[in-house]
């Protein structure tokens, strides 16, 4: 009879302490979530910047209202335009640069940027490892929307998984905001 | 029984061991699923399996000229052009070679450029059999990533066990500092092959 | 707890060994029935996709294939165009009479080809200098050409095939909804 009774016991303690410890987890990851999240740091605009398969270095920004690069922008249109110097960190040729720089408070009809190279206005080529190239990032703009002088850039990054959880590939995954570039926006009449 | 425990002990640990060997050996999955080497030489035929490709001639250039819709474009690099000249045929069937990778001494990858835009003699090549066709593969690629290098073949660019040529270009004449001994000042992709062939 | 006494052949009851020995025997079943239904889809797949299969066809004589009637109109060859050294162009032409107008469905992949007696096979090729005669079109034309039912329609197209394989081409026509089988048609009296 006492054996049984503290058989018993045991196993419901061997039970409840599985439940006792996911209940701990799980509020413990709660409390954590409801913090207030980091604000992403601000990243040097004079310098280079690891930011997962590129490194960055931006050159300058401004608004262009004809086209640039090969980018035609259309009459009643001007364009917010970032040079700025991107290298493949990767081992192979990419061409994953489309979502790294987002500028931020300003609303695009059009999304997506166009991307050229400008060494001689190649839209979108693959960028090879190792080899530094200026890149030009066009977003159109109505000619009447209103661009700040200085303007936030975020700066999207993948992490590397030399096995990803589904196939155990190598690659980048997982974006996320690394941080901010806060550039001064002059205005170019002419062409870039 | 002592002898009976000890001896279950020895069975547990020997399959710990193995289970640990064969998890530690897995192959990758994209190693399993990669494009079946086919190793060649420059100059020789490599036959893979849809195709047989032969490497001519490289030519390193710091500028490319290529005609388009008649007008001359000059394109410039930070590394340097190679300018690849295979010879291609297809081995049963007519087909299509699309993937041309120039991969460095450390295994850095380099895709052909696409800055050229279309040229009926870029990749992809249509290759019928019993027919040899000269097709070109344009690479930019750090001078540093000359000696050693190997050029990568295939058919398509995701192509999980279909065969890869890999031609080592060790017969590249590269000078002490790595460079390769002879880098034109401008190579015109549409001047007519010099007489004399090479 | 008492010890039980090894268990060996003789302790085993006969029951036991009998269902044993069923459960092996029909692994020997099981394991390919499994193997067949699990790659059933896959084989099935790429049947569909490949011309494996030669159905040979007399000249002069028509044959129900993806629905229509198909016969060699034409095999011709020669030095014409831009071509390489030891090439030949090849121009084939197919007279086919429409059954089933549902070309979308029926000729769905439809292929050209010319093989040769050594198995190889050519598929179209443009040749500058080289098109195929009036009112011929190529196999994607014909299926957008809202054919109906009893119109005759002549499908052909240009190919480069090498010295050593122009005096043995016969042409092929393989058909998405036909594979694995296709057909081969005997060249025209000389």
């Amino acid at each position: 009879m006492f054996k049984t009774a503290r058989s018993r016991f045991k196993a419901w303690l061997t039970a409840g302490a599985g439940t006792i410890a996911a209940l701990f987890v799980a509020g413990l990851m709660g409390a954590f979530g409801a913090l207030p999240a980091h604000a992403p740091p601000s990243l040097p605009a004079d310098a280079a910047t690891d930011a997962g398969r590129w490194r960055i270095e931006p050159v300058r920004a401004y608004v262009s209202h004809a086209n640039v690069y090969g980018v035609p922008i259309k009459s009643g249109q001007k364009a917010l335009v970032l040079e700025v110097d991107i290298t493949n960190r990767t081992a192979q040729s990419d061409k994953a640069y489309f979502d790294v720089f987002k500028p931020e408070g300003i609303a695009f009809p059009d999304g997506k940027p166009m991307i050229t190279l400008t060494r001689d206005s190649t839209l979108t080529p693959e960028l090879h490892p190792g080899m530094a190239e200026r890149m030009a990032y066009v977003w159109p703009l109505a000619a009447d929307v209103a661009v700040p002088s200085s303007l936030s850039f975020a700066i999207t990054a993948e992490i590397f998984k030399p096995r990803d959880n589904l196939y155990g590939v190598p690659g980048w995954y997982n974006p996320y905001r690394l941080g901010t570039i806060t550039l001064a926006v002059g205005d170019h009449g002419g062409a870039g | 029984m002592r002898v009976r425990a000890i001896g279950n002990l020895a069975i547990l640990a020997a399959t710990v061991a193995l289970s640990y060997g064969m998890q530690v050996t897995k192959p990758h999955y994209a190693d399993l699923t990669a494009p079946v080497p086919i190793d060649g030489a420059m100059h020789d035929w490599v036959r893979a399996r849809s195709f047989d490709v032969r490497l001519d001639k490289i030519v390193f250039a710091h500028t490319l000229k290529s005609d388009r819709f008649g007008t001359s474009k000059i394109l410039t690099t930070s590394g340097v052009w190679a300018v690849v000249t295979t010879s291609l045929t297809a081995t049963s069937t007519s087909t299509t070679v699309a993937d041309g990778i120039w991969q460095g001494p450390t295994g850095l990858r380099y895709r052909v450029t696409e800055r050229l835009g279309y040229r009926s003699d870029l990749p992809p090549h249509d290759v019928d059999p019993g027919l040899e066709k000269r097709g070109l593969y344009v690479f930019e690629v750090p001078a540093d990533q000359i000696r050693g290098a190997s050029l990568l073949i295939a058919a398509r660019r995701f192509a999980p066990l279909d065969a890869q040529a890999r031609i080592r270009l060790d017969a590249v004449p590269v000078g002490a500092d790595g460079q390769p001994a002879d880098i034109l000042p401008e190579y015109d992709l549409d001047a007519p092959p010099a007489p004399g062939k090479t | 707890m008492s010890e039980l006494p090894p268990r060996t052949e003789a302790t085993t009851p006969q029951a036991e060994r009998t269902w044993r020995r069923r459960g092996l025997a029909a692994l020997v079943l099981l394991l390919p029935l499994t193997l067949a239904e699990a790659s059933h889809d896959s084989v099935r797949e790429w049947l569909h996709g490949e011309d494996l299969i030669a159905r040979d066809v007399d000249f002069g004589q028509s044959v129900p294939f993806g629905g229509s009637d198909w016969k060699l109109a034409d095999l011709r060859g020669g030095k014409a165009g831009r071509l390489p050294d030891n090439a030949f162009a090849v121009i084939a032409t197919f007279s086919v009479t429409v059954g089933d107008p549902d070309l979308q469905k029926k000729w769905l992949g439809c292929k050209l080809m010319l093989t040769d007696a050594a198995g190889r096979r050519w598929l179209p090729d443009v040749i500058s200098g080289v098109s195929v005669p009036d009112g011929v079109v190529n196999c994607t034309s014909a299926i957008f050409s809202g054919a109906r039912k009893g119109d005759v329609i002549t499908v052909g197209d240009t190919f480069i095939v090498p010295e050593n394989a122009v005096k043995t081409i016969r042409p092929a026509i393989g058909l998405g909804s036909e594979r694995p089988w296709y057909l081969r048609f005997q060249r025209p009296p000389k």
